[in-house]
Order: C-alpha cells, then sequence, then structure tokens
C-alpha cells in the first residue's frame, strides 16, 4: 500500500480531502458535514487536520498516535 | 502520481495538490491502495511489536482481547521510552481509553515487572491453567498486587498503603514499583518493609532507573 504523508501538505490542500471525503475543518479540527468537531473511532477524542492520519476502511480519519492506529490494526488489518 | 514525484514536490517546500490529483488519491484510498498518514515510523514501531516474541509468549497466555491489546501497549510504551514526547503522548492515550488501572497494567508491562512475575511463577508452575488464571488475575486486579510509586510519595506514606494492601488482600506476590525519579523512593522504603514482612522474601530488580521489590509470600511450615 502506498503512504502519502501529510506533514509537508498545505493546509488548504488538507482541508480540500477532506472536503472531498465528506468532512470539512475550521482550520485546526477535523469536522463532520454537520460543523460539529469530528472524533477518533477508538480515543473519542477531536482529531486536529495537523495530526490526522486517513486510513482505507471506509475511510477512516483518526488521531495520528499508537493507540488510535493498533486499534486500527486489530480491526481492519495492517496490510500497510 | 508517484512515491517519487510525490518527494519533488516536498523538496520545493509546502505541498499543494491540483483537483486531478485529490480525485486520484480518493479512488485509490477506496481501493484501499493508498493511506495517508504523519510519519511513517509510528506504524513501524507498532508493526514492530506485533511481531516481538514477547508478545507472541503473552498471546499463549492472555486470552481476554482488551487485555491483551493494553499489554501490547505496554511494549509499544517500553519501545518509547527514548523518545519522551511520544512515550507521554501514548501515555496519555492510554489514560484517556482505560482510565488508570489500564495505565498501570501497560507500564507493568513496560516496566520489565510482568516478565519477572512470570518468572516466579514459572518456578512454582503446577498447571497451565493455574499460571493462566493467576496471570489474568494480576492484571485484573493490578491495583491488590502493586503499588506504582510516585516522585512526590513520601516513604512514610508508601509503607503505609504497602501494609495496608497487604493486610487487605494478603497477595501471593505483592510487587512495589519505582522507576525514574521515584527510584530512590523504593529503595528508602526497603529495610523496613523487610522487617515488616516477615512472612514474604524480598527479590529486588534493580537498574539505574528502576527499583521494583518482589514479596513473595513464604508458606509457613
Amino acid at each position: 500500500m502506498e503512504l502519502i504523508s501529510l506533514k509537508q501538505v498545505s493546509e488548504n490542500s488538507k482541508i480540500l480531502l477532506l472536503s472531498k471525503l465528506g468532512y470539512n475543518s475550521d482550520g485546526e479540527f477535523v469536522l463532520d458535514s454537520e460543523g460539529n468537531k469530528f472524533l477518533d473511532r477508538y480515543l473519542e477524542i477531536p482529531i486536529k487536520i495537523n495530526n490526522m492520519v486517513i486510513l482505507p476502511g471506509s475511510t477512516i480519519i483518526l488521531d495520528n498516535n499508537e493507540l488510535s492506529i493498533m486499534k486500527y490494526m486489530e480491526e481492519f488489518g495492517d496490510d500497510f | 502520481m508517484t512515491s517519487e514525484e510525490i518527494a519533488k514536490g516536498i523538496t520545493k517546500g509546502v505541498l499543494e495538490w491540483s483537483a486531478e490529483m485529490l480525485t486520484s488519491f480518493i479512488q485509490k484510498l477506496n481501493d484501499k491502495k493508498l493511506a495517508f498518514i504523519q510519519e511513517k515510523k509510528t506504524i513501524e514501531i507498532v508493526k514492530e511489536q506485533y511481531n516481538s516474541g514477547e508478545l507472541k509468549f503473552y498471546q499463549a497466555y492472555i486470552e481476554d482481547k482488551e487485555m491483551l491489546f493494553v499489554v501490547k501497549l505496554g511494549l509499544t510504551l517500553r519501545r518509547l521510552e527514548d523518545d519522551k514526547d511520544r512515550l507521554n503522548n501514548l501515555q496519555d492515550k492510554i489514560f484517556t481509553k482505560y482510565k488508570v488501572s489500564g495505565l498501570h497494567i501497560a507500564q507493568f508491562v513496560q516496566n520489565g515487572i510482568l516478565n519477572r512475575y512470570i518468572g516466579i511463577l514459572i518456578d512454582k508452575l503446577t498447571s497451565i491453567e493455574d499460571f493462566k488464571r493467576d496471570i489474568e488475575n494480576i492484571l485484573d486486579n493490578i491495583e491488590k498486587h502493586v503499588l506504582f510509586v510516585k516522585s512526590i510519595d513520601k516513604p512514610r506514606d508508601i509503607i503505609k498503603q504497602t501494609l495496608t494492601i497487604i493486610h487487605s488482600h494478603s497477595p501471593s506476590i505483592f510487587i512495589l514499583s519505582g522507576v525514574f525519579s521515584a527510584t530512590k523512593i523504593v529503595s528508602d522504603c526497603k529495610e523496613e518493609l523487610k522487617t515488616f514482612l516477615e512472612d514474604y522474601d524480598l527479590e529486588i530488580m534493580s537498574g539505574s532507573d528502576k527499583e521494583i521489590l518482589f514479596f513473595k509470600r513464604v508458606l509457613k511450615k
């Protein structure tokens, strides 16, 4: 699987990407389609756009931390 | 767009994506051929733990999946010990998800205490079923078996708490754990506890940044 780092990507491009995926951002956090802060699936914490990861499997947006990534691997497999 | 082309974009500065590129990325994401990450290191660290021999051992004896997951987090904490920011961040996340008892279980693994605890159990092994039960019991009831000393604790209070836990629960093995700035506090409690706990043998796991006391109950003849 190809991995693209979001570290050097402009904020504008990240927001465009989120919008194409049906999400939004206030410039700091990932927002859902209704404008609410979108929460990490496993930790239930808001996700900052400068620390988000977007993983395949019905498009999963997570906070970039080992616990959330491990939980993702347990649920969806580790083939990346 | 290839990884090489993307890398070229990075060297030019902040990367801007065109609408065409975004469409292509989303197609690959939907086809499970692409993931957007922050840095590869996070993924690599996680994968390392999944391939470790120590984890394979625990997988054979810990059946509760959620408990095993917390054990994996403990191994990951150990791996992050040289990177304080990441270590603190993961500790915060474990606390958010599993509260203080989950963090204590993860630290129990991180500090190598589960390792040594299993060694003590193996010395007295009677059956695999009892062995599994003992491991699950200590993980399920970590606060009844282990006291994690904090840097702000005072030796007098630690001795008092230790005696309270031992008198309330009579654990067959009681562990007093001090790491980093709490190492000396545990060391300062050692002699006095030895005097009070005459029904227990003391085994010490010591290092420059840790002092862990294992009090093992001796059966009276």
